[in-house]
């Protein structure tokens, strides 16, 4: 066995190998094996997005169990502030699409900061979304747009901004959801707010829209027919699309709602390897290339979108700032609340 | 000295009256507490603020409207129907009875699902088929609304008006209803005037029951009611508990429907108090059953209606959904797919744990409700203790506390020191054990009378002591009927979300909850695919259940 | 014309006869009762003429018109009878005038005449303080007055009752008795009586149908049915008797171990053969001495086996000498004797009733 063999052995051995991601994986991914399993609450995605990212991780680091749960974003915030306070340790990593809970979150205490390696493969426009003291980061992107049911509206009579959803021909026949319950609608709804006024909400009360509680209710009204056009979110809309329901996006003019949504690692978090293993994971190539599958924007800058949706830097959107988000979810909330009255 | 004449198992008794205050005072007192303090101590503060909005108070007033609709709509769903199959001779019952029973098993939260896909004002099926009929534009049904909510609430739980209006009118000695056909009354005359009268405290019983399951539940109003504009009292309370959770504000909020519901036993109470009712005996020769001639299929197709409105039409949704591709495609040949199931069952390890939990709490919650109910019905029919009245009154007393009051008792009972229950499966089962404890006292007190004392007295008399008397005599004889209170808890225990959902963690899910977060997915493929797990899986124990202890546990009232 | 008739009525239930044969007359105003130990049919016969079971044989007509038959049979809402429970079925939602107004409500009267009417029944059954009582505040006796009421007042062409007495206390059953029996001279309706107590049947009837096992064994009145029993069970039913059997012989009926002579019964040209007889305690009587030679009675000569002491009579169980027979005898407080002193049983052979001996 000379010299020479022994090269090409390690060159060929080194081209069958898995990229390694990030310098201190083998380290990491050690430790998280001997955490065995980790608890991930997202509300980030679908159950079954979520379930395939899980399952994506366990088959990229056997030995490593990972639990989600998926609720909506008022709801895992509950459940992670009633476990603090009855001193139980059981997420690992929170994954919440209502920023402010971020805000609220690191005020207390509760989050540790750590800073994945895999951060450089974020894309840039992303990066100015992640906490400058490192205790979250942008994992997950979506879009709030027009949606509307295909074969209700045709292309042409479709809604083309959001103003357009106040036109009294889509009386009884808009859907959006309630800030109360969901965090992608919160923030929609303060980004409204901002750019055409409270009035906006008003008029859209005029036009009696059908409000049911997740951003995702929008994609059972338009199913069902109970609504023709929508607030809705990308990532679902499309998958129900893909699903052979009649549904369609516009990018609206003045600027589709962007939702980039962090993940944190818990401070008691009871796997905290796992977590940022975890991490590490959801920034990295092979979370995206799955989240794309579900039609998820990636976060990850090598990969790329399918056929069928914009790429987020190809489209106009528009996003408030963290503290008009802190501030503006409670105050819309209530606002919401007595316009609408429930 | 005195020790050697008190009977020993004084000391078990009076523990296990313990553990019932325990059970049910504790939360109680806690939420009575919790509604009366604030940061700085005892304030009104949490009344004032529970009370100051409007929007509070219309919540709390939708709830009684709803409550007391979905009370009448029971009476007219089920009072008939009980009469139908208990006194005539109307064919199909095996068949209506099973539809009941169906009924009772679906939650009201997936047939509140279904509803939504029936009753939808726009393309609910029940529109799209009126419009397609008479041509008109638009369909005359909405569920999103009060009458809407209350139909699907109704529709849901009606059998426990059935069933108690049932036995009422199986014990009426059919010598009452003799006599005034003898005197010349018709069929007519003698149902209104002897037979039915008889039943108005089973009726009222129940009317009781049906208030307090409408104006408890949660998961039903989240799905309808926020669609139709209007809140709950449940959705309020849900309010309170968004982060920050304001328990203080909820238990005052909730306290004014303790005072409701205890308004209502008493105006019950007062009602039948100078009648006496009791004379209920079930003696008196064969009953004779009122031969309907041609009413019979017209009563056959009432009683089929309105079981399909809370079963067969909510199941039809829910197959087709659980086996659709896509459910608004429809039905067509191309949509069916197993996907749903095999995902729920196979790819979502939660399903698989949260169906095991459903079944465990709700067999452990069910054993040990029984277990207690049965020990202090003991206690109470045979004096054992001081007070031992006041003990019945206790076991009864969750009956009277909204599921979901309950749970928040619970909550402020047992997620803070000396006893952090809160994360366990522990919290879960006890709240079940006390919210259902009161269904199975009923049902042991009713099976515990029908045993003469004199059976133990004969084997304390040959030296046995109580304790083996209630294990080698009355156990056994009591077997059959407390089968069927176990099953009347076990039911309950596993569709049972108002509770659940303020008391669940991670490792504590059930199915309930797990549907119920599905219906914000807008996955109501998936959604189906559990509820129809969920269903099955009942209808399967149950079954086991009717094999084990014969098929007519739960038809009569046997007085052994 | 007899205001109900059954005739050869019969009902079976699967392949149990519970009433086989039946045939009774009741004249107008007549109180009859059927008198029975538990299953021998008198209820269901009872049920039947009220029209709540319908017979698989036989008729039963009312005033000549038929309203029961297999098959046919008017619904009892229409027979215009009234029926009385043995848990007296008292309404527990109708005040006790409530109550008694229904049947006369059913029959649209007017509102002046039922309050007359019932203020009247009440007032005669002795109720009228309790009109607006509900029946739980009653006591037993006074529900059964309540029943009572409301079956008399509207003028039933038949009063059935179905073991009315059996829930009240034995003093309580007594004053009843007569209750009833005066409440039937009072209005003179045509009374069914259902009971197993035969005290009550002598008390109340006109006549009483002794049943068992489903068939009529005897009709009669009550002094007659109890003087003159013609079969066995009947003889055993009502009151206790003696049975003795025995054999016509050159002119003398002979028992065991002893005869008497045949021309002294009551019926001697009827008596060949073997047969039976029935005789009452009371019939016999005791006396010390040889008691003297007189028409009609018969002495024989035996010794006191047993007896006890009821207070208001004395009960012996003497042996005629010889014989294995051991005859009761019923005798007054004065007549004390010993056990094992020898008396001598006086009796009078036309008291002995013939009874056909049917196989036990």
């Amino acid at each position: 066995m000379t010299l020479a063999l022994s090269l090409a052995l390690a060159f060929l051995l080194g081209l069958a190998a898995p990229a390694l991601a990030f310098e201190g994986e083998p380290a990491l991914y050690e430790a998280a094996k001997k955490e065995r399993e980790f608890t991930w609450y997202t509300a980030h995605y679908d159950s079954e997005t979520a379930a395939a990212v899980c399952k994506g991780f366990e088959k990229k680091y056997p030995g490593v169990t990972c639990n989600y749960v998926r609720t909506t974003a008022q709801v895992a915030f509950q459940r992670v502030s009633q476990d603090i306070k009855a001193n139980l340790a059981v997420a690992s990593v929170f994954s919440s699409t209502d920023t402010s809970h971020y805000g609220h979150m690191k005020k207390e205490g509760w989050l540790q900061p750590y800073t994945p390696r895999n951060l450089s493969e974020l894309i840039d426009a992303f990066k100015a979304f992640n906490d400058p003291d490192g205790q979250f980061y942008a994992t997950a992107a979506g879009l709030v747009l027009i949606t509307y049911n295909t074969s209700l509206v045709s292309e042409k009579d479709a809604p083309r901004k959001w103003t357009d959803l106040l036109d009294p021909r889509w009386k009884g026949k808009v859907s959006i959801g309630h800030p109360g319950f969901s965090g992608y609608v919160g923030t929609w709804v303060v980004l409204m707010k901002k750019l055409y006024g409270w009035d906006y909400f008003k008029k859209l009360e005029t036009n009696k829209p059908r409000i049911g509680r997740s951003i995702n209710d929008t994609v059972t009204m338009l199913n069902a027919r109970e609504s023709w056009v929508a607030a809705g979110p990308s990532a679902t809309t499309l998958i129900s699309k893909d699903k052979g329901n009649p549904l369609a996006l516009v990018y609206p003019e003045d600027g589709a709602r962007l939702m980039v949504s962090p993940s944190a690692l818990m401070k008691n978090a009871p796997a905290p390897n796992a977590g940022k293993l975890f991490m590490e994971y959801l920034l990295g190539k092979e979370c995206n290339e799955i989240m794309v599958k579900f039609r998820q924007d990636p976060v990850n800058k090598t990969v790329k979108v399918p056929p069928g949706m914009k790429s987020i830097a190809q489209v106009k959107t528009i996003r408030p700032s963290y503290e008009e988000i802190d501030k503006g979810i409670p105050e819309v909330k209530e606002l919401f609340r007595d316009t609408f009255g429930i | 000295m005195r020790w050697r004449h008190r009977d020993r198992s004084l000391l078990l008794w009076v523990l296990i009256a313990g553990v019932l205050l325990a059970l049910v005072v504790n939360p109680l007192v806690r939420l009575l507490w919790a509604s009366v303090h604030g940061a700085a101590g005892f304030t009104l503060d949490n009344y004032v603020t529970a009370y100051s909005r409007w929007r509070y108070l219309e919540a709390l007033g939708n709830s009684l409207v709803l409550g007391l609709a979905v009370g009448l709509l029971c009476i007219v769903f089920g009072v008939p129907m009980a009469w139908a199959v208990s006194r005539t001779d109307m064919p199909g019952k095996g068949l209506v009875w099973a539809a009941v029973l169906g009924t009772f098993i679906v939650p009201s939260y997936l047939s509140a699902v279904a509803w939504i896909l029936l009753a939808g004002p726009n393309a609910g099926w029940l529109n799209r088929g009126f419009m397609a009929l008479t041509g008109a534009a638009a369909g005359p049904f909405n569920v999103y609304s009060m009458p809407g909510l209350v139909l699907v609430i109704a529709a849901s739980s009606f059998p426990y008006m059935f069933v108690f209006t049932r036995s009422a009118l199986d014990l009426i000695s059919s010598e009452m209803e003799d006599a005034a056909t003898t005197l010349g009354a018709g069929i007519v005359r003698t149902t209104l005037r002897v037979t039915l009268p008889l039943t108005l405290p089973a009726i009222m019983a129940a009317f009781i029951v049906e208030f307090l399951e409408a104006i408890a539940l949660f998961g039903a109003p989240a799905l309808i009611a926020l669609p139709g504009r209007f809140q709950v009292m449940t959705t309020t309370l849900w309010q309170f508990f968004e982060f920050p959770p304001r328990v203080e504000v909820a238990a005052a909020y909730a306290m004014p429907l303790l005072l409701i519901t205890v308004l209502l036993f008493w105006l019950q109470q007062r009602i039948i108090a100078r009648k006496g009712y009791v004379a209920l005996t079930g003696k008196g020769g064969e009953r004779r059953l009122v031969r309907l001639g041609g009413w019979r299929w017209p009563l056959l197709g009432y009683c089929l209606l309105v079981t399909s409105l809370g079963f067969f039409m909510p199941m039809v949704v829910v197959l087709q959904a659980a086996f659709a591709k896509a459910w608004g495609r429809g039905f067509s040949l191309d949509n069916l797919t197993l996907h749903n199931l095999r995902f729920v069952l196979v790819d979502q390890p939660l399903t698989r744990a949260a169906t095991v939990h459903t079944f465990v709490y709700g067999g452990v919650s069910a054993a040990l409700a029984l277990a207690l109910a049965l020990a202090i019905a003991y206690i109470v029919r045979r004096g054992l203790v001081p007070f031992g009245r006041a003990l019945a009154y206790v076991a009864m007393a969750p009956f009277v506390i909204p599921g979901i009051v309950l749970a928040i008792g619970f909550y402020a009972a047992y997620t803070s020191p000396p006893l952090v229950l809160y994360g366990t499966a522990w919290i879960l089962i006890l709240a079940f054990t006390t919210r259902f404890l009161p269904i199975a006292y009923a049902n042991s007190d009713a099976a515990l009378r029908s045993i003469n004392p004199e059976l133990e007295d004969a084997v304390r008399v040959l030296g046995g002591g109580r304790l083996l008397a209630l294990r080698r005599v009355v156990a056994p004889l009591l077997k059959r009927g407390l089968a069927g209170a176990f099953i009347l808890v076990f039911i309950p225990a596993t569709r049972e979300l108002s509770a659940a959902i303020f008391l669940y963690t991670t490792g504590t899910q059930v199915l309930s909850v797990l549907l119920f977060d599905k219906s914000d997915e807008g996955n109501f493929e998936y959604l189906a695919a559990i509820g129809l797990i969920l269903v099955l899986g009942t209808v399967a124990m149950v079954l086991a259940g009717f094999r084990l202890i014969g098929r007519d546990f739960m038809l009569r009232r046997t007085t052994a | 014309m007899s205001k109900l008739a059954l005739a050869r009525v019969g009902c079976r239930f699967g392949g149990v006869v519970a009433v086989d044969d039946v045939s009774l007359a009741l004249a107008s105003g007549e109180f009859v009762s059927l008198l029975g130990p538990s299953g021998c049919g008198k209820t269901t016969t009872l049920r039947m003429i009220a029209g709540l079971l319908e017979p698989t044989s036989g008729t039963i007509t009312m005033d000549g018109q038929v309203i029961s038959a297999p098959g046919t049979s008017l619904p009892p809402e229409r027979r215009n009878m009234s029926m009385i429970f043995q848990s007296y079925a008292i309404w527990p939602n109708m005040t006790v005038a409530e109550n008694v107004a229904f049947g006369l409500e059913v029959r649209r009267r007017s509102r002046d005449e039922i309050r007359t009417r019932v203020e009247h029944i009440l007032g005669v059954v002795q109720m009228a303080h309790l009109r607006d009582r509900y029946p739980s505040e009653l006591s037993g006796g006074q529900q059964q007055r309540v029943a009572l009421a409301r079956a008399i007042v509207v003028q039933p062409a038949v009063l059935l009752l179905d073991e009315p007495l059996s829930n009240l206390d034995a003093n309580l059953r007594e004053e009843m008795r007569y209750e009833i029996r005066r409440l039937h001279d009072e209005f003179h309706i045509t009374t069914v009586y259902v009971t197993h107590d035969q005290a009550e049947a002598m008390v109340t009837s006109d006549r009483i149908a002794v049943m068992h096992q489903g068939r009529i064994e005897q009709v009669d009145e009550p002094r007659a049915l109890y003087a003159r029993p013609r079969t066995r069970f009947v003889a055993g039913f009502i009151g206790r008797t003696n049975f003795l059997d025995g054999e016509v012989r050159d002119d003398q009926v002979v028992f065991d171990h002893f005869a008497l002579p045949q021309a002294l019964f009551a019926e001697p040209a009827s008596l060949s053969g073997r047969v039976a007889f029935s005789l009452r305690p009371q019939s016999i009587h005791l006396r010390r001495g040889r008691p003297a030679a007189s028409q009609g009675t018969c002495a024989i000569a035996g010794q006191v086996v047993q007896r006890a002491y009821l207070g208001e009579h004395w009960d012996y169980a003497v042996r005629p000498q010889g014989s294995a027979l051991e005859l009761r005898v019923t005798a007054r407080p004065h007549e004390v004797f010993e056990v094992n002193e020898a008396v001598w049983l006086e009796l009078d052979p036309g008291q002995l009733a013939q009874i056909e001996d049917r196989p036990p």
